[in-house]
Order: C-alpha cells, then sequence, then structure tokens
C-alpha cells in the first residue's frame, strides 16, 4: 500500500509525504503507533516510560487561601482552595471537613459541551476525594478551630483548563500543590460567636479577644500521594500517556503511592490487555521512580515562592 | 502475617466466602437477567440487547455499552456513577465488541441489599446476566473482595461493619479460564491466563506487599467462584427452553 | 461526614466593614484610586495565545486580578436540530469558577454575559466564510477583578484571530464608570460597586466602527461624549497591544 511504503523511508520526505503521514496517523493508528513502540520510543521521541515536562505555578489566583497551576505536557489544571468556617460534626469535634470538586467545563475539550457534562468528571472528582483522604495527607485536627463549635471547611475546587491526557495525575498534584501552598488566614471569635478575620495590621490592639490561631499556618503533611497513570499495549507499557494514546489503547492503570512507600490505590477499569504480576510490578516501580520526581519538582516550586 | 486467627463477626475464617446464590431468567420482559448474592448482598442485574444505533460519540465500529446503576436508596450521586464506569469498562473488555457492530446494549443494576463487596457482587451478577441474554463473551469475568485489616492479616469477601475497619481493601476482577475443545500447548514461560487482572480498584493505603499477597488470595479464591459459576449455568441452561424476546 | 454543612466565610464581616469605609471616599472630591492608577490610565494587560492545545484557537489574558481564558472550536458540526443555514453560526458560553469571587459562588454559566458576548462577536466574525457550521466561543472567568465582560471579548476575539476563523478585524473593548462628576477608566471590582453609572463600548479600530454599547446610569450628553473618546481611544491602544501580541506569537511558532 503506498502509505506503508512511505513510512519506510520516513526520513527522506517532503511535504507530500507528510500528508500521508497524517492520514496514515488517523486512519490506522494502532499500525502506526507499533512502528515507533517497537523501537521504545512515542511518536515525538519521548521514552516508554518518561512521563512528560510537569510544571507547577504556585498561587496564581489571589482572592483565594491557596491555589496552584500544574501542567503535565499540555494538560492543565487549576486548583483552589477556599477556607470557610463550620460547626463540626458532634462525634467528631476537634475534626475539620474537606470537599473535592473536579470540573471539566467546555474550554478544556472539544467533547464536552455546556449542556452535556463530561462522563469522567464526577468519577475522578470521587477518586480525588477518596485518595486524598485515605492517604492521610491531611491531619484533620489541624483544620479545627473551638472545639465543639468551629472548625475549618476546606473546599477544594479544580478546574481543569486544557484536557491532555493523564488528568488525575495532574489533578492530583495540582490539589497537592494547592494544599502545600495553603495560608490558613488569623481568625478571632467576636461578640456574636461568629468566627471573623484579623487584618495583620490590628494584631496588636486586640486584647480580650485572643486569637484562635496564632500565626498564619501552613498545614503539615503526613505523606503525599503522586500518581502515575500508564497505558498498557500488548507488551508495552506507556508511562503518562496523552489524549490521543489513551484514545486508541484503552487499558489503563493509575498507581497512586505516596512518599512513605504505600501503594494509597491501584486503579485499573477493564481494559483489553489483562494485568499479570509482572506488568503490575513494573507499573508500581515507574509510580515509584515519578514520585520521587515530583516530589523533587514540588520542593523546588516551594523554595522558589520562599525567595519571592 | 496471614495464620493469625481473626476474629469474624459471622465466625468465618479469613479465607471462607460468605455462601453464594445465582438465579438466572427471573425478570421475564428483559432479553436476561440474574440475581446474584453473597450473604446479604443482593443485587439484580438485567440485560437488555443489542439494540439499534449507538450514542453520539461512540465508535459505530463497535457495540457499545451502557450501564445503570440504581442505588437501593437515595438518589445517583459520584459514587454511582464511578460504579457504572468501572463496570462499563469492565465489561466491554470481556464482550466480543465486533460481532454486532453499531449497537447497544444497556445493563441495568439493582442494588437490593448491601453488606459489604457490592461492586464484585454487582460484577458476578451482570456477567450472570450476560450469558443469560446470549451476548457473545470472549471470556467469564469473577470478582472478589479481598481486605487488609488494622493487624496486617487478609480477609476475603468482608461484610459492611468489617469493610469500615478495614485499613484498605480491593475489589479484583479476573477471567475465568476457557475450557476449550482443542487442549492448549501449555507454555510453562507465561502465567496462566487466569492470573491476569482485568479490573482491579483499591481503596485506603497499604504497603505494596500486602496488595500482592491480595492479589494471590484473590486469585484462589476466584478459582472457586469459577467452579460455582460454571457449575450454575450449566445446570440451568439444560432447563430453559423458550424465553421470552 | 454531613453532606453539606452550612459554612461561612470567615472574612465577610470585615469585608463589609471596609466596604463602608470605602463607600465614604468615593464620596469625597479628589481621591486616589487603591492601586495608584490615574483616572484615565487601563491597568497593564498581559495577553497569551494558544493556551490550550485541545483548541483550535484560545487565548489568556489578564488584566490586573482578572484573568480569563478563552477557548475557540470551530467551524465544527452543528447539532442535528439545527435548521440549515447558508451562514455560519457562533455559539458562546460564558461561566465563573466557584472561585472568582470573594465569596464562593456556585459556578454556573452565566446567561447574560454570554448573550452580550454573542453580540459583540457577530458583527465582527465574517459569517459568511463558513457555511453550515457552528463556532463555538467558551469563556471561563478564573478570577474577577472588576470590568470582566470588556476583557472576555477581547480575550475572546484574540482567540477566534488564533483559531484562524475570518473577522473583519480585531475587536477590543473597554469600559468607563461615573462617579459623580468624574469618569474612571477600567475600574476594579470595588470601584464597580459604588459607581453612579458605567458605560462599555466594543470597537474595531481599523475600520472605526462600534458593535456594542451598553450604557446604565444617569448620563448627560457632554458626558457620554466625553466618555466615548476615554473608551475609544483606550481601544486603539488596546488593540494594538493585541496585534502586537499575535505578531509575537506568528514569529515564534
Amino acid at each position: 500500500m503506498a502509505s506503508s511504503s512511505s513510512i519506510a523511508s520516513k526520513g527522506s520526505l517532503d511535504i507530500a509525504g507528510e500528508m500521508e503521514v497524517e492520514a496514515f496517523r488517523r486512519l490506522f493508528p494502532h499500525r502506526y503507533y507499533e512502528h515507533y513502540l517497537a523501537q521504545s520510543v512515542r511518536p515525538d521521541a519521548r521514552p516508554l516510560n518518561h512521563a512528560r515536562e510537569t510544571t507547577i505555578a504556585l498561587g496564581p489566583v489571589t482572592s483565594v487561601d491557596g491555589s496552584a497551576l500544574v501542567k503535565i505536557g499540555e494538560s492543565t489544571m487549576l486548583a483552589a482552595i477556599k477556607l470557610e468556617v463550620m460547626t463540626p460534626a458532634a462525634d467528631l469535634p476537634d475534626k475539620g471537613c474537606l470537599a473535592v470538586d473536579f470540573y471539566m467545563p467546555p474550554v478544556c475539550s472539544p467533547t464536552v459541551r455546556p449542556g452535556r457534562p463530561a462522563e469522567i468528571a464526577p468519577v475522578i472528582s470521587k477518586k480525588l476525594q477518596d485518595v486524598i483522604v485515605s492517604s492521610g495527607m491531611i491531619n484533620f485536627e489541624e483544620l479545627s478551630l473551638i472545639s465543639g463549635k468551629a472548625a475549618w471547611m476546606a473546599y477544594l475546587d479544580i478546574y481543569c483548563l486544557n484536557a491532555d491526557g493523564s488528568l488525575f495525575d495532574a489533578a492530583l498534584l495540582s490539589a497537592v500543590a494547592a494544599f502545600s501552598h495553603l495560608k490558613v488566614p488569623l481568625v478571632s471569635v467576636n461578640d456574636n460567636g461568629r468566627v471573623t478575620t484579623v487584618p495583620g495590621e490590628l494584631l496588636e490592639s486586640k486584647s480580650e479577644l485572643e486569637l484562635v490561631n496564632k500565626e498564619r499556618r501552613k498545614l503539615s503533611f503526613k505523606s503525599i500521594p503522586f500518581s502515575l497513570t500508564c497505558l498498557l499495549h500488548n507488551k508495552y507499557i506507556l508511562a503518562d500517556p496523552t489524549a490521543e494514546e489513551e484514545d486508541i489503547m484503552d487499558t489503563l492503570v493509575t498507581v497512586v503511592v505516596d512518599s512513605i512507600g504505600q501503594l494509597v490505590s491501584l486503579y485499573k477499569a477493564g481494559g483489553m490487555v489483562l494485568a499479570n504480576t509482572s506488568t503490575v510490578k513494573d507499573c508500581v516501580a515507574l509510580a515509584k521512580r515519578r514520585a520521587a520526581e515530583l516530589q523533587n519538582i514540588l520542593l523546588e516550586s516551594l523554595s522558589e515562592m520562599e525567595v519571592d | 502475617m496471614g495464620t493469625m486467627e481473626v476474629d469474624r463477626g459471622d465466625g468465618r475464617t479469613p479465607n471462607q466466602m460468605r455462601p453464594l446464590a445465582c438465579s438466572r431468567n427471573i425478570l421475564n420482559r428483559a432479553h436476561g437477567s440474574s440475581r446474584w448474592s453473597q450473604g446479604n448482598t443482593i443485587v439484580l442485574a438485567a440485560v437488555y440487547g443489542p439494540k439499534a444505533g449507538t450514542r453520539k460519540g461512540e465508535n459505530p465500529e463497535v457495540a457499545s455499552i451502557e450501564v445503570i446503576w440504581k442505588p437501593k436508596t437515595g438518589q445517583i450521586g459520584k459514587q454511582e456513577k464511578e460504579y457504572e464506569i468501572i463496570l462499563k469498562r469492565t465489561l466491554r473488555s470481556i464482550c466480543l465488541l465486533t460481532i454486532h457492530p453499531n449497537t447497544t446494549t444497556s445493563i441495568i443494576l439493582q442494588v437490593v441489599g448491601d453488606d459489604g463487596a457490592l461492586l464484585p457482587c454487582a460484577i458476578n451478577a451482570s456477567c450472570a446476566a450476560l450469558v443469560d441474554a446470549g451476548i457473545p463473551l470472549k471470556h467469564l469475568a469473577v470478582a472478589i473482595c479481598c481486605g487488609l485489616t488494622e493487624t496486617g492479616s487478609l480477609i476475603l469477601d468482608p461484610t459492611k461493619i468489617e469493610e469500615q475497619k478495614l485499613q484498605a481493601f480491593a475489589c479484583l476482577v479476573f477471567p475465568n479460564s476457557p475450557i476449550s475443545v482443542i487442549p492448549k500447548v501449555s507454555s510453562s514461560a507465561e502465567e496462566p491466563f487466569e492470573h491476569g487482572i482485568i479490573t482491579s480498584v483499591t481503596h485506603g493505603a497499604m504497603p505494596v506487599h500486602d496488595y500482592f499477597n491480595c492479589l494471590e488470595r484473590g486469585r484462589a479464591a476466584c478459582s472457586k467462584i469459577s467452579e460455582f459459576l460454571r457449575r450454575s449455568l450449566q445446570s440451568d441452561s439444560s432447563n430453559d427452553t423458550s424465553k421470552a424476546r | 461526614m454531613a453532606t453539606a454543612p452550612t459554612t461561612y466565610s470567615p472574612s465577610q464581616a470585615l469585608e463589609r466593614r471596609q466596604q463602608q469605609q470605602r463607600r465614604r471616599i468615593f464620596k469625597e472630591e479628589d481621591w486616589v484610586r487603591s492601586d495608584g492608577r490615574g483616572f484615565n490610565q487601563c491597568r497593564p494587560a498581559f495577553l497569551r495565545t494558544g493556551a490550550a492545545n485541545a483548541a483550535s484557537g484560545s487565548a489568556y489574558a489578564e488584566f490586573g486580578t482578572t484573568k480569563v481564558i478563552v477557548s475557540v472550536f470551530g467551524p465544527r458540526e452543528s447539532k442535528k436540530a439545527m435548521m440549515y443555514s447558508d451562514i455560519g453560526r457562533l455559539n458562546c458560553n460564558v461561566s465563573f469558577t466557584t472561585f472568582s469571587t470573594p465569596i464562593r459562588g456556585q459556578g454556573l454559566d452565566n446567561k447574560e454575559f454570554s448573550s452580550m458576548l454573542h453580540k459583540a462577536l457577530e458583527g465582527a466574525i465574517i459569517l459568511e466564510s463558513f457555511p453550515k457550521t457552528t463556532v463555538d466561543v467558551f469563556a471561563l472567568v478564573l478570577e474577577s477583578g472588576g470590568s470582566d465582560l470588556p476583557v472576555i471579548i477581547s480575550c475572546a476575539s484574540l482567540a477566534l484571530a488564533d483559531a484562524g476563523i475570518m473577522m473583519y478585524d480585531l475587536v477590543s473593548s473597554v469600559s468607563v464608570s461615573c462617579f459623580g462628576k468624574s469618569l474612571i477608566i477600567d475600574p476594579t471590582a470595588e470601584e464597580e460597586a459604588f459607581q453612579d453609572g458605567s458605560f462599555m463600548v466594543t470597537y474595531m479600530p481599523s475600520r472605526k466602527e462600534v458593535t456594542q454599547l451598553t450604557l446604565t446610569g444617569e448620563w448627560s450628553t457632554a458626558k457620554i461624549n466625553e466618555a466615548m473618546e476615554l473608551c475609544l481611544d483606550a481601544c486603539l491602544k488596546l488593540a494594538d497591544v493585541m496585534r502586537s501580541c499575535l505578531k509575537e506569537a506568528a514569529n515564534a511558532g
């Protein structure tokens, strides 16, 4: 077939040849990828077990208490945390609460329309909530203000600004970065029993109303979860797939490990390829490597912020 | 680690599952239906299909599968949507999708009782219902729930009370090995077919090696469930001659 | 965990007190804007195209604290329910994030802004160039710091240019608030809250045509003329900034 012969002599193609390659990529995606996978690379020359370039920017949104913008390749997520006061539940008087919401606005992808929300959004939202709570990253007792009367409710909203594969990874990283950036505001109790914020200048003058939390605090983390999504195809494991790859090959495995080495979640939902133990072990090893990478990137961006 | 005696509320050993029961063809208007119960967790599955046409956005060259999950009480929320997506992807991988292109098969699950291990029960029920409806499948799938207690020992098929006290649990789905007419030449280098994982959904943080132990236990238990499934499907199929379609 | 506990933001009371203080300031004769700008000075603009690669064209705009991202998809197939039309269709949608306002909101689509964006853009796009298809313009306001709609409109026209949709000209937009006798341009959110009237213009500079004009409050003719001159001048400058942004993107890519 004419198209496959043009693939064979790919190195010496001119503009006319380029069009054939693009058409081949759309019409026969599996064969197009097989050519590259046989040499352990992907079409953009990324090795199979490398993730895309990741950048974290802390504090892009100024009207909230903590925010972060994360880009993994082209997938962009914006996470923001707003703290509001609530009365804690009767059986847990010392614990705050967390509500996670993941939105995919029509901006992010051509498949999402204003009337038709993305199917995957509530699923990712629930998975994020489960992972963040079960990894023990947040100590809810730190979110308590007055035992039994007032505690912080953290509303974490994550917006997908561009969907290009590995949405869960980017969302989890943005949530973690936003929590690292979070500064709990200073509050005190006024005469009506309501909690109000105290602006910095009034600190010295406040006499009888003691400040409920002493300084603009950052939360402390026991262990931070990081995730990696891999795609399984025949015998290959592709780390951090793009949206195009996810469309073609449908077996996804998402592994979440935390900084103390525990497996927080291993999510594989169906797919054509069955995973055997050795594949699972490889995925977990890749995830651990990626967790170390992401930890460094997060620490770097935190320290950059301290300097400013 | 596994030899400690765990005190389970209903007196089971750590490796013992609750009594299984499966009945098929209980709804006469559905193309296929089944009711699967594990102890007090009961799920009713109904299959309608293949029906003509796919939804917009789905690939028309293959059949598409649609799953609707109805909880026992309450409104449909994110948890139900998550179950729907997991089931849809799991069942897509066991169906032969190219036989009926441009059709939709709907599977509706109704939770009748929820006493722990709800997702595996639902997967087993839908698999039996698909067989009842005659949808072409590559192989069957069996699901099991395996939990890690706070003391570090593994238990199978937890009840709801046990689930809440667990440190972590995993729902695993393995394929049921096909018995074919032509005996396969066994290649000892690769792992047997039944060891591949179709689906694995974990909940809670656990050390990595405990997860692999869960896999081992899960596989062993799934082979027992496979036998039960095969027996119940064979005995029923000899009885029913006509079905309402 | 409680399903939906009632929560309140601790900074509400403080903000109300601050607002009351501000109200008094605005009534005085000569006052300085909180960010130190002159009355006729717009905020510095940061514009960038190509923010989202899943879309045909996209743009990100930051005017002070107002941050908006706009994606353009199309021209793509119209919905099956639509009738045949031999000119193209434009579909606009504006939504706010839940954290864009200081008090956490619902994040619903803003239908009023969507229809105003539609009216501002439809005069500028050459709809005959894409018959039977639809161009979708989706805007998401990340942070609302005042003068939202003009920023959305300018950003949307930049995104349309990035997507290669044929237009008569770039569209830029500016709004002016009136406080008693004085007019200030490009108000921030707190200034907008106490304004006596507002005046928004959407302008195509090279063709010298206004595509949309919105006026609220009581304005005398002289004031309207003065505001119009201010706006048109600012729109010209903004259009130059947008053009240079597009040229940079074209040279880089």
